[in-house]
Formats: structure tokens, sequence, C-alpha cells
């Protein structure tokens, strides 16, 4: 929409402002530029010499400045004006800004005493930005599925993708190289999820249990997808890599385990609170490392007796069984309180003391999952932090060279 | 140049959606908060920013009026029990006591004016709405003679007082609606004109060009005193005088209530005893509402200033406010409690 206000202040002329009737929003720059340079040739009169001054205070790129600049100046010289610094009969000075939801094109134009302020403005537009996959050397990334909503695991039956969010799980089949939704079942809660909700799939031929705080589900890929759901605090079943598990209660209402845990073996213990747990081995021994709540991640032996300690390292580690790098390996994010870009390393266990195997592999955003999902590879789930979405990676040790 | 305050907003929007992961927020600990209003009501306030936003998340579990105030983790709000278990809020701490409370880790939150924002130690961590409080001239009905209001507008060095006073905080403007809200500030003019406001002002007897400047808030009083002086070049004799009731013109701030650029504009001319605006969508229509509002010069604004906290290293999850100045702290948790 373009208004115009007469006036200039600094002069003390008097301030005065008329709405142009059928005045409307622009549908976007180069209509907001046409529209300015309507009413700079009807101020400044057609065939009239102008002069342009610009600036750019809205947060739009150097690249979108300059095609403003030139839909604005080939707009006023289509509409019969001349844009020349030499004896303009108006000075124009043209701002692109911004608030919450619009981009403005506002232009300030000065003839003798008269001043005009016209306004154009276009909405702001969601950024949208292509997730890439990447590959390092020794760790390999590939991305999965994105999604707008949470993504709280993946598992892939039959060649399928099993998603679980915090409102449904859903059935993809792979369908001319995207992923098609073939079904999907809600998950309701029997009250409010955690602020930092967690979620676990156990994928077992066709059948997958789905592990949520307070809730446990059980259900079915064929002949449909089905699920059956009931309130319980039933231990979820945590694995590392393709041979060792354990099984551990989750805090109702929190986002950790509480340390109540049976062992392989059948033995129930009670460590702290942790938030992940991997396996290594060490040396022709099972060690377990389970991140803490304080930051720290602990190491276990095999009958979750503590025997050391490492870090910082970030709240969400697992472990896989590639046969290389000392036979197992753990992977980490790294410290952070969550708001920043996140990456994920993997080390090995010598000595109780670990060694970094390959470089960090760097996600978009912070990582919001990780799990286990067989013996070299582990599921990653990341939110891209300029996109907002949801993104699921396979992430692969390597031990090509 | 973008603009910090819509930058900011975006960031802040994105933070508050995410996920948390890397270093999983903690539950437990009490968030000690300090604040510089103290509240007399018999009740806690329910409306306004501050206090009010926290009962989406917490339930008022204590209430002593002008004093403390502390809030209990409700357990099932919407979006999940928070992390905290409690927030203890202490009120009517000057911004000096809070500032040294922060340095002996006696609170985790406090407000921080632009002196205290001087002698913060390097790497402090700091919040900061975008610019949300509006200070502005106010002239009494009794000032008929608009010369005198255009003159004392022409006169403030708007640059001055913020690069000195404000300590670079907030941003001049000779508009209502800050920049980040309505996107054309800029087109209100800030420069000052002594020689415009001295050719304005001739042939007015002295009696005429003698004004009191009434300053409720005692924080404001170096401001007032920097536009008195501003305003001697001009021509005008200006007294600054605490009780802002019986002056001729008052340095006021007003909020802005609301992101919604047209709501704000109506909130802001309530605040100022302007004239309600007509309620537009149009960027284009609200500007020359805006103009039309200002025109007369009975209300001058000088500066838009944010909402500065500092906060303790063991406050994670985030920064706890949004652009507006309100309280979110139901993503925060403290690095030093464990369940």
């Amino acid at each position: 929409m373009i208004a115009a206000v007469k006036g200039w202040h600094a002069a003390g002329a008097a301030l005065l402002f008329c709405l142009q009737p059928g005045a409307r929003a622009a549908d976007d720059l180069p209509g907001a530029a046409r529209e300015l340079a309507r009413r700079t040739v009807a101020f400044a009169g057609r065939g009239e010499p102008v002069s342009v001054a610009w600036r750019n205070v809205s947060s739009l790129g150097s690249a979108v400045f300059s095609q403003a600049r030139s839909a604005f100046e080939t707009a006023v010289r289509d509409a019969g004006d001349r844009v020349t610094e030499v004896a303009p009969v108006a000075e124009l000075h043209l701002t692109l800004s911004e608030n919450q939801t619009q981009y403005l094109m506002v232009e300030e134009a000065r003839k003798g005493d008269e001043r005009q302020v016209w306004i154009a403005s276009w909405k702001r537009s969601e950024t949208t930005t292509a997730m890439g996959v990447g590959q390092s050397v020794t760790l390999e990334k590939k991305l999965v599925f994105e999604q707008a909503e949470p993504i709280l695991d993946a598992v892939f039956p039959g060649g399928n993708l099993l998603l679980l969010s915090p409102d449904r799980v859903a059935l993809y089949a792979r369908q001319n190289g995207q992923w098609e939704l073939q079904q999907s079942v809600p998950l309701t809660p029997p009250k409010p999820w955690p602020r930092d909700l967690r979620g676990h799939l156990r994928l077992n031929g066709t059948s997958f249990q789905v592990y949520v705080p307070g809730m446990a589900c059980g259900g079915t890929v064929e002949p449909a997808l089905t699920m059956d759901c009931r309130p319980s605090d039933e231990a979820w079943v945590l694995e590392s890599g393709s041979r060792a598990m354990f099984l551990a209660a989750f805090a109702p209402g929190r986002n950790y385990f509480d340390g109540r845990i049976t062992t392989q073996t059948g033995v129930r213990k009670t460590v702290a609170p942790f938030f992940s747990a991997a396996a290594v081995e060490d040396q022709g021994r099972q060690l377990w490392l389970l991140a803490m709540l304080d930051g720290h991640t602990q190491i276990f032996d095999s009958a979750f007796e503590p025997v050391g300690g490492v870090g910082p390292w970030g709240s969400d580690i697992a472990g896989t069984d590639a046969r290389c790098g000392g036979g197992s390996q753990v992977l980490v994010t790294k410290a952070g309180d969550g708001r920043e870009a996140d990456a994920l390393r993997a080390y090995s266990v010598r000595n109780r003391v670990p060694a970094p195997l390959t470089a960090p592999v760097d996600f978009p955003g912070p990582v919001t999952a990780v799990w286990p999902t067989g013996a070299g590879t582990v599921l990653v789930v990341a939110r891209d932090l300029e996109t907002g979405r949801f993104g699921a990676y396979l992430i692969t040790v390597n031990c090509g060279p | 140049m973008p603009d910090a305050g819509c930058r900011w907003t975006l960031v802040w929007l994105l933070a508050t959606s995410l996920a948390h992961a890397a270093t999983r927020p903690r539950y437990g600990g009490t968030l000690r908060v300090e604040m510089r209003a103290a509240i007399e009501t018999p009740d806690p306030p329910l409306g306004g920013p501050g206090m009010p936003d926290l009962a989406a998340a917490f339930n008022i579990a204590r209430w002593e009026a002008g004093r403390r105030a502390v809030y209990d983790a409700n357990e099932n709000p919407p979006g999940g029990r928070p992390y905290l278990d409690s927030i203890d809020i202490q009120m009517g701490k000057s911004l000096r006591e809070q500032s040294i409370d922060l340095e002996l880790k006696r609170a985790d939150i406090v407000e921080l004016g632009p002196s205290e924002l001087l002698r913060q130690a390097a790497g402090r961590r700091l919040w900061s709405s975008s610019p949300v409080r509006v200070v502005a001239l106010v002239f009494s009905a009794r000032i008929e003679d608009s010369r005198i209001r255009e003159a004392l507008a022409l006169s403030v060095d708007r640059p001055a007082i913020h690069s000195v006073l404000m300590q670079r905080q907030g941003e001049v403007s000779g508009a209502l609606l800050p920049q980040w809200i309505s996107g054309y500030a800029f087109v209100f003019p800030t420069a000052s004109d002594d020689g415009r406001a001295r050719a304005l002002l001739a042939g007015l007897p002295p009696a005429q060009r003698t004004l009191t400047l009434g300053v409720e808030d005692a924080a404001a009083r170096q401001v007032a005193e920097r536009i008195a002086l501003n305003a001697r070049y001009a021509g005008l004799t200006v007294s600054v005088i605490p009780q802002g009731a019986d002056a001729d013109v008052r340095l006021v701030g007003a909020r802005v209530g609301s992101s919604d650029p047209s709501r704000a504009l109506a909130g802001l001319a309530a605040a100022f005893g302007l004239p309600e605006p007509p309620r537009t969508d149009s960027v284009e229509a609200l500007q020359a509402a805006e103009r039309a509002l200002l025109e007369g010069f009975r209300v001058v604004p000088i500066i838009h200033l944010p909402d500065v906290y500092g906060v303790s290293p063991r406050v994670k999850g985030g920064t706890g406010i949004t652009p507006l100045g309100e309280w979110h702290f139901e993503n925060l948790w403290l690095e030093d409690n464990r369940p």
C-alpha cells in the first residue's frame, strides 16, 4: 500500500498526509519498486531528472539490495523520468527496511520545500535452506528424512521408514526416491509431555516397541500399521552396537533415566540418574559409559561398578561395534547448552581413557536424539538452526580408508 | 545494515522453540531473581510483563507485597513441567544492590541500568530485549504555544543522551513506535537544531520561555538535567523538579505492550495521553497516524530503551526474555542442580 505524507519536519513546514485511493500492498519487491516509481514520477513530473540515494537497514543481503535499486531505477526510467545526480528536480532517499512481518521500501522524496514519504511493503517469507549431506573420512553422515515436527527416533523395517514424533508414529515407503507417507497412528499422552521429550523405537522384525515417558506401546508394520499403547513406567531397553543392552527406568515427567537398571544378566542395580548410555570394549572387557546429569560421563564395568570418568561431553552418546578403531566406538555429542550447532565424534576407549577416532561431524543445529540402530550405525536427530526443521541422519562408522 | 531488533527477534523465536540437547536440561533448583520495582498490591500482578508472564508455567506460592514473591513449578502446564522447581523474586532492590548480588552469586537474574552495565565484568552474560521502553517529553495542556513545544523538541541532543547517559543502550528516536516494530521510525527526525529553536522563540517574553520539567523516576533525572542544559542553548530556561504532576512538561517512560504495530501505537498513545489512533493493518496508514499523533509536539519521543538483565553463568537454556521483555523462564535450567 502506498500513502503520502507531505511536510518537512526540520523546516517546520505543515504536515499533511493523504492516503491514495486504491493503493494496496505490493506482492513482492519488484511490485513495491514499481509502485514507488509510479508515485515518484507523478511527484517529480514526467521526464524530469531525479537523484536517488539508497541505504539498507533491513536484514536483506546486498544481492536483494542491488535488486531493489535496479528494480526501482528501471521502473522510474520506464515511467519516463531520468535518474541522475545532475540538477535533479527531486531528491529521493530510499531505505530498505523491515518490521516483524513485512519488508518495507521507504521513499522520502523532496522537491523544493515539499516533502513526501511513501512506504511500499511486501510480506516476509520464511527462509528455507536446503540441507546438505556431508561426509567425513571415518564417520559418514546421511540425511534420511526431515520435517518441521520434532523427530524422536526412527527405524527402518524392511527398507521402509518408521518415524516417532511427539504426536504419532508414521510409516513411510520410498517411492521415486522420496519417502511417501503410507500410514500413521496417533500417540496420545495421558498428560502433557515433558518439556524436553524423549522417545525411542525398538524394532524386532515387523513388530516394534515405542518407549515414551509414562507410556509403553507395541505395534506392527505388517500387514498394516497398528499400535496399542497403555500408561506404563516400564523400563526402556537400551542397546549399544549389536550385542550389549540393559534395562533402564525412565524418570516420569523428566528427560533422564532415574538410575534403576537391570543388567543383561538380570542383576538389578541403582546408579546415579543419567541421560544416555554406550558400551565399549576395552582390551576385551566390556565397559559402560553413562552420560550423567552433571555433564560428565562415568565409566562402569560390566557389573555397573564405577571405574572412571571422562568429560565433559554432551548428554547424548551411543555405542557402535564396527570392526575397526579398537572394535567398538562411542559416538558423543559435544557439551553445550543445546542452543548451538552440534557435532558428533567417535572415540575408542583404551585403559579407560577415551581417544578420539574421528574428526567431529558437524550438524546444522543442536542434536536432539542419538540412538543406536545397528552394529556400525546410529540415528541422529538434529534441528537446523536456520530452517527450524528436524533432520534424521544415519551416521555410519566407516572402516574404509 | 540489519536492524538489531528484527534480527534479535528471529533469533529468539528460533531459540525458544528448540528442543534441547547436546547437554540436556536438568531439573530442579530455585532461580533467584531481583528487581527494582516494589509491587505493593495485595495480590501478585496479573497484567504486564514480568511476574505475570510466569503464570503460564508456575504457580504463586508466596506473596509478600513490596518485598518478595515465590513461584513454584506447575506440574502439568502446556509444554510440560518447567525445569526449575521454583523462582524466588526479591523486590525493591536498587540497581546497585542487584549488581552486587549478581557479582557475589546471591542472585541469578538482575536488572542492569546504564551505570551498572558500565561496571560489569568483561564476558558477563546479558539478556537484552528489543527497545521496548519509550522515553518522551509530554507537555501539559497549559503550554498552548506550539512554538515553545517545538523549540524544546528541536533543542534535545539525543545522541549525547544515548551515548553518554545511556551507555549506548537502545536507540535515539523521534518516533513513538520503535524501528523493530514499525520499520519506519527513521523517517521521524531526531536532529537538534538550536538555530531553528531560537528563531521559533524570538519575540516571546522570558516568562513564556521558562518551563518546569518534572521527573517522577529518579533514575531519569540525569536525562532531564541534560535536556534542561540543551534547552538553555535554544533560549529556554528549564528547571528540573521531582514531582511531575504540576510541571509544564514531564519526562515520562511508557512501555510497548504489543509487537503488533497498530496495537502498540494505540497503547503508547493511551500511555502518553494522546488521542486513540485509527486501527489499521497498513504500514503507510500507521505511519500517517503516528505522524498525526506527534504533530503539534504535545509528545516528543527521545529514546527507545531495552530491558537489560545480568545473568549468572549457572543459568542455562537460552534467553529467558522475549523481544518485548516478557519473562519466559519455563525453559531455563540451572547447571549446578541435581534432581
